[in-house]
C-alpha cells in the first residue's frame, strides 16, 4: 500500500520528517518498505498485514499517524448528500450473505475527460494509472477511505433492476482487461436483467466501461462478502485493488459517505448531476463490548502501564472506552477494526502503542521437564561417527522427480506418494528412498573433478501403507572413487568398494551395541542388511543402468540405506567395563587355502566354536590370490589367541587345542593348509 | 643397470664416505626422489609379469642394506639422525591425508541454535513432514478461506484419506502436537524441514529448514520473550548486536513481533545484505493466541505462553555470508568441506 506524506495531511497536522514518521510507524506494526522522494512529497509504502484492512486507505493511516503521534484526526465530512429518493431504481440481492448491503446512484450528463491535475497527481504517486475523471474519482475514493466504487456506463445496461447474484454455469464476461471468462456458481456477479456486467468485487465488465462515450452513468458502492470475493478472484486468476479489499473487509459504515464523496467529486470535475440513487441492505455493524482490567494488562505484557495511560492509548486509536474505577474498563469495538473482538487484542494494541521497544526484557522461570525424543540423541551419534569416519553430511530435497526413480531396480512394491500441486515435475513425489538423491549427488561431485566422494544423509522417507502416508527416518551413504594417499613409499589409490561400506556399517554398530546382524546376497550387487531376523536396510552397488541415467562413467557408485526407526529399537548402548585381561596369551597363526566360494565367515564361526572359551579371539590377519595359488582357490592366515581369566596357558595345554582347530579347516572346509 | 653391479659399486664407495655432507650426497643418490632405488622401482611396471615380484624384492633388499649401511656409516661419523634434516624424516612432505568429514553447515547451524536453547532449559523434539490440514492451519488460527493463509502456500498429498494431507508450510503445526501430548510447564524447539511451492531462486526454495520453539506455563509473559531471544540472539550473532521488537501479525499469536538485529555486515549503517536499512530480520515470534490454547485443549484463562520461529537457512546465509540458497542442497564437496 502505498500513500503520500502530503496526502496524509488532509487527514492529521504532521510536525515530524518523513524518515522520523517511517521509524514510527515501522515500530507500532505499519511496517514501510520504502519512502522516496517524489515531485515534492514523499511516497511512503508500507506493508499491511492481513488484520488490518482499515489501513488499506490513506484515512485509515491516518488515524494510526493521529494514535502514535498524539494528534487529533481531522475528519473532511463535509455536506453528506445522502441518498436521495428511491424513485425507479431496483436492486436487487439474492442473497444478503453475498452482498449486505449495496448503494447506487444514478448520475446523468457527466463529461468524461481528463481529471484535474491535483488528482492525476496523486493516483500517479501511489502507483495508479490515471484513465479519465470518473474512474479516476472512484479510484481515488478507494485509496481515500478504503471503499471500492464502481462506474457503469448506464446506457449500456438494458431496463430494470441491478442484480446482485451468483452466476450461472456456463455464463461469460468479458472483463476490462479483455479477458473472456468462463463463470460459475461459486462466481458473484453484478448483472441487469440480461446479462452479467462486472465479477463482484472484483472487476467490471468491458460492455458497460466507462469511457469518453459515456453520458449517464451508474456509480456502485457495496460490500461483499470476503470469502466469496477471494474465490471469485482465485477461480478466475484475477486480483484487483478492489478484490485485495473485499477479500480483507471494508468497513461497512463507509459505504454511504464513500458514495456521496465520489458523487460529489463527479459533479464538480465531471460536471454530472446525481439524480437518483438508491440502497438496499444495511450499513450497521454489531458493537461489541470487552472488559479490560489494568492488572490483566501489565501481568501479561510483563510491564506497568498506568490505567489513565490504557484508556488514552485506546481513544486514540478512536474506541469509545468507559472507564470503571481507575483501573477497569468497558471498550467498545469498532466498525473499522473488525479484528479487535477480545481482550487479548486490546493487550495488542496498547503494547503496539505503548510500543514494544518500551517493554522490558526478563527471563522465565522455568521448571524444566524432559519431553525430547531418545531418538534426537541417537541421529547425532550417528551423524558424529560418521563424520568421525570422514563422511561428509549432505542435504537433498524430499520431492523428486518420478523419473529418478526409475533405473533403479530396488524392489519398492508399492508406488510413492505423489504430490498433488508440484510447481515442476522436479518435485512430482515424496521420495521413498534416499538411494536416488544420494546417487545423484555423487553424480554431481564426480562431475566437479572429486576424485573421491564419501557422502551420507539422514532423513524422513515415505511410503503409502495401505493409504496412510508412513514416514521413516533413514541413513543413507554412498561412496564413489578413490581416495590418494601419498605414502613415503609412494602414491597409494584406495578404491571405494563394497568392504568400505560395511567397515562403516560396523563400527556404528558396534557403536550403537548392534551384534547379532549379517548381510544376507541377494545378488552380486545387492546384499540386504539383516539385525537379527528383520531386513532393516540394503547395501547395493548402482547397476549400468543406473549408472548411465546418471552419466556416471567409469565409476562404481556403492550405497547403503538403513531404517533407522528399525535400528533404533535394536540399538543398546550401554557401556560397562570388562575387566582387561591379566594373564598373557599365546598367539598361533594358520595359513591356508581354500576354494573361493566358502564363506569366510562360516569358517570363523567353526573355528570359534572348536576353539571353546580358551580361543580369546580369531581374526584374519591375511588374504590374497594370486599366482601361487590355484585358479578358484584363496589364501588366508587367520590368527588365533589363546587366552585365559584364571592363569597363564603354556605351550602344552594348547598345542593340542589349537591342533583341533587346525583340523576343523582340513576336514570340514577342505583347506589345504600351508 | 644389475643389481649385483650396484651392490658391489655402494660397498666400494661407502668406504670412502669421510663427511656427513657426503654422507648426504650419497643418499640422495641412491634413495632420493630420483634416485637409482626410484628409478629401479620405477621400472617394475615395464618387466614381464613373472619377473616383477622377485625383481621387487631383490630391490627392497638393497634399499634396506644401503638404509644400513647409511646409519652404520652415521654412527662412524658421530653424527646422529635427528640432526640432519631430512635423513631420516622429511617433515617438510606432505602430512598423510586424515580426510575430516563434516556436517552439513544447516545440521551445525540446528545443533548451535538447539544447544543454546537447551541451556535455556528448552528440550528438541521433532515431528512429523506430513501432516493434517488442521493441524497446519485451523489449529492454529489460520482460517482455510482468508488472505492470512496467502504467506503459506501448500503441497497437498495426493493419498485418498479422510483428512486432508499436506506437506506442513511451518513447524509451528508442533505448537498443537507438543500442547496435545503434554501438560505445561511446557519449553520444547522443534527443528525440521518445510515445504513450500516456491520458484527456486538465489533466496526461494520449496524445501527449507525452521525451528519452532514454544514456552508454555502459568505466568508466561511478553517480556519473557523478549529476554529469551535477546539470550538466543546474542549468544548466535554476539553480544554487541542491536535488537528490536516490531509490531506484526501472525493468525497464531498476539500478539506478534518480528525480530530485527542490527546488521552484522555493515554494524547497522546500512548495505546491501539489509537493504540499507541498517537492520536484519531474524525471526517471528509472539505470545500464543487464545484460540491455538483452545484448540489444543488448554485453558488461556490458566495457561499462557510464547512462540517462535526462525529459518535456519536465513541465519547460516547470515551467520556464514552465504549468498545463495541453493548451495544448501547442491552438496558439492567444495562447499560443505569449509564448514
Amino acid at each position: 500500500m502505498k500513500f503520500t506524506y502530503n496526502w496524509l495531511k488532509d487527514f492529521v497536522e504532521i510536525k515530524i520528517t518523513p524518515q522520523a514518521l517511517a521509524e514510527k510507524l515501522t515500530m507500532s506494526g505499519l511496517e514501510i518498505t520504502s519512502l522516496q522522494a517524489r515531485e515534492g512529497d514523499f511516497v511512503f509504502e508500507a506493508e499491511i498485514t492481513a488484520n488490518r484492512p482499515d489501513c488499506l486507505s490513506v484515512s485509515g493511516i491516518a488515524r494510526e499517524v493521529a494514535a502514535i503521534t498524539g494528534k487529533k484526526i481531522k475528519w473532511v465530512r463535509s455536506q453528506e448528500s445522502g441518498v436521495r429518493s428511491k424513485g425507479p431504481l431496483v436492486i436487487r440481492i439474492e442473497d444478503k450473505k453475498d452482498c449486505p448491503l449495496y448503494i447506487a446512484r444514478i448520475i446523468k450528463k457527466v463529461k468524461v475527460g481528463p481529471s484535474p491535475a491535483w488528482l492525476k497527481k496523486r493516483l500517479e504517486l501511489v502507483g495508479c494509472r490515471s484513465i479519465n475523471n470518473i474512474v479516476d474519482i472512484t479510484n481515488y475514493i478507494q485509496f481515500n477511505w478504503g471503499e471500492p466504487l464502481h462506474a457503469f456506463d448506464l446506457d449500456k445496461l438494458s431496463k430494470g433492476a441491478i442484480i446482485v447474484r451468483r452466476a450461472k454455469n456456463g455464463e461469460k464476461i468479458t472483463t476490462i482487461d479483455a479477458e473472456e471468462k468462463a463463470l460459475n456458481q461459486d462466481i458473484l456477479v453484478i448483472a441487469d436483467e440480461k446479462k452479467p456486467i462486472a465479477i463482484a468485487g472484483v472487476m467490471g465488465g468491458k460492455v458497460t466501461e466507462v469511457t469518453e462515450a459515456t453520458k449517464n452513468i451508474l456509480l456502485e458502492a457495496a460490500v461483499f462478502n470476503p470469502q466469496v470475493v477471494r474465490r471469485s478472484r482465485r477461480t478466475l486468476g484475477i486480483m484487483s485493488e478492489s478484490a485485495y479489499r473485499f477479500e480483507r473487509g471494508v468497513n461497512l459504515e463507509i459505504v454511504e459517505f464513500a458514495s456521496a464523496s465520489a458523487s460529489r467529486l463527479i459533479e464538480e470535475y465531471a460536471k454530472g448531476r446525481c439524480a437518483l440513487s438508491a440502497r438496499t441492505g444495511s450499513a450497521k455493524t454489531k458493537k461489541g463490548v470487552i472488559n479490560l482490567g489494568a492488572e490483566a494488562v501489565n501481568k501479561f505484557l510483563g510491564v506497568n502501564i498506568s490505567g489513565a495511560k490504557i484508556k488514552q492509548i485506546l481513544d486514540s486509536l478512536g474506541f469509545k472506552v468507559k472507564a470503571k474505577g481507575k483501573f477497569n474498563f468497558i471498550v467498545t469495538t469498532l466498525s473499522y477494526r473488525q479484528d479487535v473482538t477480545g481482550q487479548i487484542d486490546l493487550i495488542e494494541e496498547i503494547a503496539r502503542i505503548f510500543g514494544f521497544e518500551n517493554i522490558p526484557r526478563s527471563l522465565p522461570l522455568v521448571r524444566p521437564k524432559a519431553t525430547g525424543a531418545r531418538t534426537k540423541g541417537l541421529v547425532s551419534l550417528i551423524k558424529n561417527i560418521l563424520v568421525g569416519l570422514g563422511l561428509n553430511e549432505v542435504i537433498t530435497y524430499s520431492l523428486i522427480d518420478k523419473d529418478l526413480l526409475e533405473g533403479f531396480d530396488l524392489g519398492q512394491a508399492a508406488s510413492p506418494i505423489e504430490i498433488l500441486n508440484p510447481l515442476s515435475k522436479e518435485q512430482a513425489i515424496l521420495r521413498p528412498t534416499l538411494i536416488p538423491s544420494l546417487s545423484r549427488c555423487i553424480a554431481y561431485n564426480l562431475n566437479q573433478k572429486q576424485e573421491y566422494v564419501n557422502i551420507f544423509e539422514v532423513a524422513k522417507v515415505f511410503t503409502a501403507d495401505k493409504g496412510a502416508p508412513k514416514e521413516e527416518l533413514s541413513l543413507g551413504i554412498a561412496l564413489s572413487g578413490s581416495k590418494p594417499y601419498l605414502f613415503e613409499g609412494g602414491l597409494v589409490k584406495d578404491e571405494a568398494g563394497p568392504l568400505h561400506l560395511k567397515g562403516i556399517l560396523e563400527a556404528l554398530f558396534e557403536k550403537l551395541g548392534i551384534r547379532d546382524y549379517k548381510l544376507a546376497t541377494e545378488n552380486n550387487r545387492q546384499f540386504p542388511i539383516y539385525v537379527g531376523e528383520q531386513k532393516i536396510g540394503l547395501l547395493l552397488s548402482l547397476e549400468k543402468n543406473a549408472l548411465d541415467k546418471l552419466d556416471i562413467k567409469n565409476k562404481n557408485v556403492f550405497l547403503l540405506e538403513l531404517s533407522l526407526d528399525k535400528l533404533f529399537s535394536y540399538a543398546q548402548i550401554k557401556n560397562k567395563f570388562v575387566e582387561l585381561a591379566k594373564y598373557p596369551g599365546i598367539a598361533r597363526d594358520i595359513s591356508f587355502i581354500l576354494k573361493v566360494e566358502v564363506s569366510v565367515k562360516e569358517i570363523l564361526e567353526a573355528l570359534k566354536i572348536k576353539g571353546g572359551p580358551l580361543l580369546s579371539e580369531i581374526k584374519i590377519v591375511d588374504y590374497y590370490k594370486g599366482k601361487q595359488i590355484p585358479a578358484g582357490y584363496r589364501g588366508l592366515t587367520v590368527s588365533c589367541l589363546y587366552r585365559s581369566q584364571e592363569r597363564t596357558l603354556t605351550e602344552a595345554e594348547i598345542s593340542p587345542l589349537h591342533e583341533q582347530v587346525r583340523s576343523v579347516l582340513t576336514e570340514r572346509f577342505f583347506a589345504q593348509i600351508r | 643397470m644389475d643389481i649385483e653391479d650396484i651392490k658391489a659399486q655402494i660397498d666400494s664407495e661407502i668406504q670412502n664416505i669421510s663427511s656427513p655432507e657426503k654422507l648426504e650426497d650419497f643418499r640422495v643418490r641412491f634413495l632420493g626422489r630420483k634416485g637409482i632405488i626410484a628409478e629401479l622401482t620405477g621400472s617394475i611396471p615395464s618387466l614381464p609379469a613373472q619377473e616383477r615380484s622377485s625383481f621387487g624384492q631383490q630391490v627392497n633388499l638393497l634399499k634396506n642394506k644401503i638404509l644400513s649401511l647409511i646409519e652404520e656409516k652415521q654412527k662412524s661419523l658421530g653424527i646422529s639422525q635427528q640432526g640432519l634434516t631430512g635423513s631420516a624424516y622429511d617433515i617438510g612432505m606432505p602430512g598423510i591425508a586424515q580426510e575430516l568429514g563434516r556436517l552439513h553447515p544447516l545440521t551445525q547451524t540446528i545443533d548451535e541454535i538447539c544447544s543454546i536453547f537447551n541451556s535455556m532449559g528448552f528440550s528438541v523434539v521433532e515431528g512429523p513432514e506430513i501432516e493434517t490440514e488442521e493441524n497446519n492451519f485451523t489449529g492454529l488460527n489460520i482460517p482455510l478461506e482468508h488472505p492470512s493463509r496467502d504467506v503459506f502456500d501448500t503441497f497437498y498429498i495426493g493419498l485418498p484419506t479422510s483428512k486432508k494431507l499436506l506437506l506442513r508450510s511451518h513447524t509451528s503445526p508442533m505448537q498443537v502436537r507438543v500442547m496435545k501430548a503434554h501438560k505445561p510447564p511446557l519449553a520444547v524447539v522443534v527443528p525440521g524441514r518445510v515445504y513450500r511451492p516456491d520458484a527456486v531462486d538465489a533466496s526461494h526454495s520449496f524445501m527449507f529448514h525452521q525451528i519452532e520453539g514454544i514456552m508454555v506455563d502459568k505466568g508466561i509473559k511478553f517480556s519473557d520473550l523478549k529476554g529469551t531471544l535477546e539470550e538466543f540472539a546474542k549468544s548466535v550473532f554476539g553480544g554487541e548486536i542491536k535488537m528490536r521488537f516490531r509490531p506484526h501479525f501472525f493468525p497464531f499469536t498476539e500478539p506478534s513481533a518480528e525480530v530485527d538485529i542490527s546488521c552484522i555486515i555493515c554494524k547497522g549503517r546500512g548495505c546491501s545484505v539489509c537493504g540499507r536499512k541498517g537492520w536484519l530480520e531474524i525471526l517471528g515470534s509472539g505470545m500464543i493466541h487464545p484460540n491455538v490454547f483452545k484448540h489444543a485443549g488448554l485453558d488461556p484463562k490458566v495457561y499462557t505462553g510464547f512462540a517462535f520461529g526462525l529459518g535456519i537457512e536465513r541465519i547460516a546465509m547470515l551467520k556464514y555470508g552465504i549468498n545463495d540458497i541453493r548451495l544448501f542442497f547442491e552438496n558439492d564437496l567444495r562447499f560443505l568441506k569449509q564448514f
